[in-house]
């Protein structure tokens, strides 16, 4: 690679790489991040490069792993060029058929297509799934493009212009004057003019001066930083040089946490590559700039993630923040003016200055110019990276993009800007989202992280889990955060294990004032908001916890219980099949009961209970109602045909019921008369005593007596005499038994219909 | 140190232009030729005779070293690779972190000489690296195997026999919860619920879940993995 | 040095560039409770509980006043209503951990019979006195914090302390909690860590 000494040789190189490229010739691009490489991606890249050097096709067709696509809910993602036809879901046993089928004879595998949920239509083209169709992919979207671990394809595609031009055509006053006119926003959480910080250190006294990328991504559920770094490195490095020579800054740290080896190889392999090319180093690009760039991993502590905290870790010692009224702005890093941005707002950086402030201002609202990229996941059908204008509404991301809530479960809340946020419910859903917006209802925008929450959600249980991981995450130097959280957490743990105390919720909100009042930085005075919001929408939930005993959600263990309906049982032994701890009795038509001293809640029961029966309910704050009894209905059975008897006997008696037995029917009213029964099964083809004789006498002599007939002949008039004197049921040999045992248990209502025609039902 | 000892060190210092830890290192060399040659009791420096404690402590842990002098060279081995760690941030102090990181992937813990060389090549107090060390997430002080082997006592796994699989995993292995095989390969922990009861009673290793494996097909499994 | 005129508790006071809101105030006469700062040691601002109000350019704010420099025109109360709500919590929060001495009493001033909470009764509220006092005054680094959060704890080194602590034991004198004072007979190390844990077969 030649080193480029001037902005003529970058143009020209730009040139050299098109020219070499042939953009109507087929490429077959694989999403290669780490969402879809969980999915084995690599299998399905190898696979290709299998198939297509077996049937002869390299040099004709290119493959190239591209970074995310963010459409992270059906990857592996292959997108196939020049058409950019797309793949969802493909798996290594796709591969040969996309490539006979589209690469070759030009035609669609259909059901690798995206399939439109309401209308069945397929759709083709990447952008006009709908997901694509509704977001503005001005920073994220280039990821397909590329493969990160190219230079030439970011600079095909236009990269390292803005540099150019920066260094050569604006200098650094108008630069800066630029970044200030656009109003672009930190986008890590705090949302500060990222121009007015560039000014601030640029002014500072002290030398040199730092700027610092932070990729110390640490919020729950967020993972757009990731996906940025890990698929388009360059445009975060190329942000990051503008805004070094706008602030005259020689030294720069990207502090990326260990838990993402793959951002680390990529940004690595970036910056090699971009000094290799003369875009980093020393007498950039042949102007007199100097700048470089050093990586910094994390070692595992989310606090890190606070700007101050993360420049005492580069000071190689603990991530403990600092205060705030010494801004690092102007003491940072070795008390050194230090300016630090969020990956996004660096990768903002390049656009701005290609297209203009104006053109950046035309985005979004009056106070939050730009786009935003947001992790939405959770409860929602479309899971992946969004990236939409700012004022996009939460319903229009949540449905229109992420497609709505699965499983036909109702939206709950949405919980925006991780641990620091709050849960905002559907009253709010027209909210549209920027910087401000969300603060007035209790929440923030964040970093982008979005949750989504079906109402299978306790919010309790969800306070609890922020609270817990904030425990964790507390460096512990001050007092408020450290000791209010621990209080915090006992008590919510004391409300979801049902030892909630009347005045526990004003506890827990005098915490929380102290906490965002004293707290030494934005971790500890934040770490209430997620109790607070949900206090605040859900005070009734937190109340029955407390009052009741009584989880409204059915989610919190100690306060829930197990139980079968019995009306609804259908005796299958599924769950009793299924129950680790052997928790459940019931034989094959025995209604299943739960015993609760066993049970441990694990809920396979509920999990396997066929939808159809829909037999195990979760209850919470009721008492569970005691055991159905044992069915031990005294029968007796009339069938003069020994075998058949026999075995129908056998059969119901393993089915619970007591049964008594006689072939002849003189025999039978003789037995009832001197003992009860609850239902009597006649075969009417009897000796002696015809049948339907039995019933009436029967019948006569214990009216309450239920009354089944069973035989082999059917005819509509017997039916009928048989209905008339008394039967409950009329069934025809031979029968499902377990019809027979329906009938007798009450549950269904089978009405005999016999036609003339039919021996069947 | 004594002052006789003060200015032994100082001669050397001046007489070769090295720094007190190169001496130190030295002076470990030193102190395993002696003991190969079968002395004993030789006269040390406070600092000498802790790193000898910890090189001693370090070779019983890992019960492969029998001889004092093989001790020695394990440790100046490891401080080796520590060197190489530091050298390759140009023994910046605030590189610190960066630097145990690396210790970290390359031994699967932080071994303690390697920590007692870090603050002595970088001038860092020991409680900073102390602080450090316990601080972060990703650093362990006990030694971790490559593999990480859960296995779920939660309340289902339990009733379904999980203390019996514990049982017959400890045997395979050769370890209790909570412990690492001397070879590194295995931490054996135990989990509270990993939320596939149905599955129980369950082993994962590195995140591969394995269902009520029998005895063969533990052995199997351990074999597997390097 | 700038001479720098605030107001402090309704009170005029002068201070000269580079002194804290704290310094300040005691310099005049006005106490702010404090119990993680020495005059001895750069302040470290961590148990809070000198938290004072102030306004400037009609914004009130609440900061810690052992860390905040002093600014002209500066308006502060050191003991309003809200900042007195804040104290009083921050000695509940405290009270379980160290339920005698200074805390005791700095508490019942606060109007605290006791404390709602409960908490493992360690005698150290982490102020970090004695980690700070062996760091800056004694440059011997005998004593320090451990892990974090929650589990924070202070501990001394049983690789350095059994060299120096015997003749020094400065730091008991300045421990507020208690467990300094109550090592007095000679001074007892913590299980080292890697003896505790350290289980290889």
């Amino acid at each position: 690679m030649a080193r480029l000494s001037s902005s003529a040789d970058l143009k020209k190189l730009r040139q050299e790489i098109l020219s070499q490229r042939d953009p109507d010739r087929p490429c077959v691009t694989i999403c290669s991040g780490t969402g879809c490489q969980c999915h084995r991606s690599e299998e399905v890249v190898d696979a290709f490069v299998h198939q297509i050097e077996n049937l002869g096709l390299q040099g004709r067709v290119d493959l190239r792993c591209t970074g995310c696509h963010g459409f992270c809910e059906r990857g592996p993602i292959v997108v196939i060029f020049p058409q950019q036809i797309c793949y969802l879901g493909v798996d290594t046993k796709d591969v040969s058929e996309i490539v006979s089928q589209t690469l070759i004879e030009n035609k669609l595998v259909k059901r690798l297509l995206y399939k439109d949920v309401e209308t069945g239509q397929h759709v083709a083209y990447e952008n006009e799934i709908p997901f694509y169709k509704n977001q503005k992919r001005i920073v994220f979207g280039s990821n397909q493009l590329i493969d990160p671990k190219r230079i030439d394809d970011y600079i095909a595609l236009g990269g390292y212009f803005a540099l150019d031009k920066a260094l050569f055509e604006m200098g650094r006053d108008k630069v800066l004057q630029v970044v200030k006119d656009a109003n672009l926003r930190g986008r890590g959480g705090g949302g500060f003019p990222a121009g007015i910080k560039w000014e601030t250190t640029r002014n500072a006294p002290g030398e040199p001066k730092y700027v610092i990328v932070n990729a110390d991504e640490g919020d729950p559920g967020a993972y757009m930083d990731r996906s940025l770094l890990e698929g388009n490195p360059h445009s975060v490095l190329e942000g990051l040089i503008i805004g070094a020579y706008a602030i005259g800054s020689h030294e720069g740290f990207i502090y990326v946490r260990q838990e993402y080896p793959l951002a680390v190889q990529n940004i690595t392999i970036a910056l090699e590559q971009a000094r290799e090319y003369g875009l980093l180093g020393a007498n950039i690009l042949g102007s007199g700039f100097d700048f470089d760039v050093q990586i910094h991993r994390g070692a595992g502590a989310f606090v890190s993630g606070e700007s101050s905290a993360l420049m005492t870790a580069i000071e190689g010692r603990v991530a403990e923040p600092r205060p705030k009224y010494i801004r690092t702005a102007v003491s940072g890093i070795e008390g050194k003016p230090s300016t630090l941005n969020n990956v996004e707002t660096w990768a903002n950086v390049p656009l701005i200055i290609n297209n203009g402030a104006d053109w950046y201002r035309s985005i979004g609202t009056e106070g939050s110019k730009g786009t935003k990229i947001f992790s939405l996941v959770g409860k929602v059908n479309n899971t992946g990276l969004v990236e939409v204008p700012m004022g996009t509404t939460l319903r229009e991301i949540i449905f229109d993009i992420g497609g709505g809530i699965p499983n036909g479960k109702k939206f709950k809340v949405v919980q925006t800007g991780g641990p620091s946020g709050g849960c905002i419910p559907e009253s709010l859903l027209d909210m549209p989202v920027d910087f401000d917006k969300l603060t007035t209802v209790g929440s923030m925008m964040g970093s982008g992280g979005m949750v989504v929450m079906d109402e299978d959600t306790c919010m309790v249980d969800v306070a609890r889990y922020f609270t817990d991981f904030l425990t964790q995450e507390s460096c512990g130097k001050c007092v408020p955060c450290r000791e209010g959280l621990r209080q915090m957490l006992n008590i919510l743990k004391n409300i979801c294990d049902g030892r909630g105390k009347e005045g526990d919720i004003e506890l827990l909100e005098e915490i929380s004032e102290v906490m965002k009042d004293a707290s030494l930085c934005a971790l500890g005075a934040t770490a209430p908001n997620p109790v607070l919001s949900t206090i605040k929408y859900f005070r009734d939930e937190y109340e029955a916890h407390i009052q009741k005993k009584r989880c409204p959600a059915k989610v919190c263990r100690e306060l829930i219980t197990y139980y079968i309906l019995p009306e609804r049982c259908q005796a299958c032994l599924i769950c009793a099949r299924n129950c680790p701890t052997g928790a459940i009795t019931g034989g094959k038509h025995l209604i299943h009961v739960i015993d609760q001293e066993k049970c441990t809640k694990c809920g396979i029961c509920f999990e396997v209970c066929p939808s159809r029966f829909n037999a195990v309910v979760k209850l919470s704050g009721e008492p569970v109602p005691p055991p159905v009894p044992k069915i031990t209905k005294p029968i007796l059975l009339v069938e003069d045909e020994v075998i058949f008897r026999e075995s129908l006997r056998d059969w119901l008696t393993e089915g619970g019921y007591q049964v008594t037995t006689t072939g002849d029917g003189e025999e039978a009213l003789k037995v009832i008369r001197g003992q009860e029964f609850d239902t009597i099964i006649l075969d009417l083809k009897l000796p002696g005593k015809d049948g339907i004789e039995v019933l009436k006498e029967a019948k006569s002599q214990k009216p309450s007596l239920k009354a089944i007939i069973i035989t082999a002949y059917p005819s509509p008039e017997t039916a009928t005499e048989a209905m008339k004197a008394g039967a409950i049921d009329y069934l025809i040999k031979p029968f499902n038994p377990e019809m027979l045992e329906r009938v007798i248990a009450g549950v269904t209502e089978a009405k005999a219909e016999v036609t003339p025609e039919t021996n069947e039902r | 140190m004594s002052e006789e000892q003060i200015q032994i060190l100082s001669r050397l210092q001046q007489n070769s232009n090295l720094s007190k830890s190169d001496i130190l290192l030295r002076g470990l060399e030193i102190l395993g030729e002696y003991y190969s040659l079968g002395l004993d009791q030789p006269p040390l420096s406070l600092e000498l005779r802790n790193l000898e404690a910890e090189a001693m402590h370090h070779a019983e842990a890992l019960r492969q070293i029998r001889k004092k002098e093989d001790a020695i060279k394990q440790v100046i081995q490891e401080l080796g690779s520590v060197d190489k760690a530091i050298d390759k941030y140009q023994g910046s102090k605030s590189a610190l972190i960066q630097i145990l990181l690396d210790i970290q992937a390359q031994n699967h813990w932080l071994p303690k000489p390697a920590l007692m060389w870090v603050s002595e090549r970088l001038g860092v107090p020991w409680s900073q690296i102390y602080h450090i060390a316990t601080f972060y997430k990703a650093f362990s002080l006990t030694p971790r195997g490559r593999h990480i082997v859960q296995v779920c006592l939660g309340t289902a796994c339990q009733v379904r026999g999980a203390p019996r699989l514990l049982d017959r995993v400890m045997d395979v292995l050769k370890i209790k919860p909570g412990e690492t095989d001397h070879e590194q390969r295995f931490t054996l922990t135990t989990v509270n619920c990993l939320g596939c009861c149905a599955l129980g009673p369950v082993v994962v290793v590195d995140g591969n879940y394995y269902t009520r494996p029998s005895l063969k097909e533990i052995k199997q499994i351990a074999a597997s993995y390097e | 040095m700038e001479s720098i005129r605030l107001e402090i508790d309704g009170k005029f006071v002068e201070a000269q560039e580079g002194m804290t809101i704290l310094q300040a105030a005691r310099g005049a006469g006005i106490d702010i409770p404090t119990l993680c700062h020495d005059e001895r040691l750069a302040p470290y601002g961590a148990c809070r509980l000198c938290t004072v109000e102030i306004t400037k350019d009609n914004r009130t704010r609440l900061v810690a006043s052992c860390v905040y420099l002093v600014e002209e025109g500066l308006v502060v109360e050191t003991n309003s209503e809200r900042v007195n709500k804040i104290r009083k919590m921050l000695l509940e929060l405290l009270l379980p951990l160290a339920p005698t001495g200074p805390l005791e009493s700095l508490a019942r001033k606060y109007g605290l019979e006791g404390s709602r909470f409960t908490a493992e009764q360690t005698s150290c509220v982490l102020c970090g006195l004695c980690v700070r006092y062996c760091a800056e005054i004694k440059k011997a680094n005998a004593i320090g914090f451990i892990g974090r959060g929650i589990d924070r704890e202070v501990a001394f080194l049983p690789e350095v302390a059994p060299k120096v602590c015997a003749s020094c034991r400065e730091c008991f004198a300045i421990c507020p909690g208690g467990k300094l004072a109550s090592e007095t007979d000679g001074v007892r190390f913590p299980i080292s860590i890697w003896q505790s844990k350290q289980e290889l077969r």
